[in-house]
């Protein structure tokens, strides 16, 4: 079982679930030495992987965050066909799952737009710098103009002359 | 506010993105260097290294919390 929100990726990994990793998690893989405390992920809204993702969720109780306490919510595929975007607090930390991303799109236009990596042990889908910076852009909230920041300088020492 | 490396604004229009400036300013407070010794590391010792930092800082929390009783 995974024991922090890193280990998740493995688990949707291991569980095939179609899903790529956006936020401030994508933004570590590329080089951001920024602290992100939740794991964001774009997922297929197929019936297949949503079953697959409500299953390999479901051993870390996924609760609605910041909703009160005992409403009766379960993360099962009739509540993830009926709704999009999802912001759940587990027991392994705060995780995001999003059918369609601001400045981004849904699962398969984000496609052409990811690059593989191999952690863990597994390889997983990651939005790509370019993509990552449009997302924020177009978030545009000032803790994510604060990050474009940064990610912009990461595409400027990935692409400029050493 | 320019940006600090001449370059990263030819680098940006190459992707379809034009200066901004809340984003260079906010790029003035950029540590490059720690980005380029991220750039050295691969991305699983990217996440590693955040994983620790997150640990120590939630035990930070945790130890500051119980100072003050909480």
């Amino acid at each position: 079982m995974a024991a922090d929100l890193g280990g998740i990726v493995g688990v949707l990994a291991d569980a095939g679930v179609e899903v790529i990793v956006i936020g401030g998690l994508a933004a570590q893989a590329h080089g951001s030495a920024r602290l992100t405390q939740d794991a964001d992920f774009v997922y297929r809204r197929s019936d297949e992987n949503i079953a697959r993702l409500a299953q390999a969720l479901a051993p870390f109780s996924p609760y609605l965050r910041g909703a009160p306490a005992g409403l009766p919510f379960r993360f099962d595929p009739p509540t993830i066909r009926r709704g999009l975007n999802f912001t759940l607090t587990t027991a392994v930390g705060d995780v995001d799952f999003l059918g369609e991303m601001t400045g981004g799109g849904t699962y398969e236009q984000l496609l052409p737009h990811t690059i593989d990596l191999v952690v863990f042990g597994r390889t997983i889908r990651v939005l790509d710098l370019p993509a990552l910076i449009r997302a924020k852009r177009a978030a545009g909230r000032p803790k994510d103009l604060e990050a474009v920041a940064e990610l912009e300088a990461l595409l400027a020492e990935k692409e400029g002359p050493r | 506010m320019g940006s600090r490396e001449p370059d990263d604004a030819a680098i940006l229009r190459r992707y379809g993105f034009e200066l901004d400036p809340v984003i260079e300013a906010y790029k003035q407070h950029v540590d490059r260097s720690l980005l380029r010794e991220n750039l050295r590391r691969t991305p699983e010792q990217r996440w590693q290294m955040i994983t620790a930092a997150t640990r120590l800082a939630e035990e930070m929390r945790r130890a500051g919390k119980d100072r003050r009783g909480g």
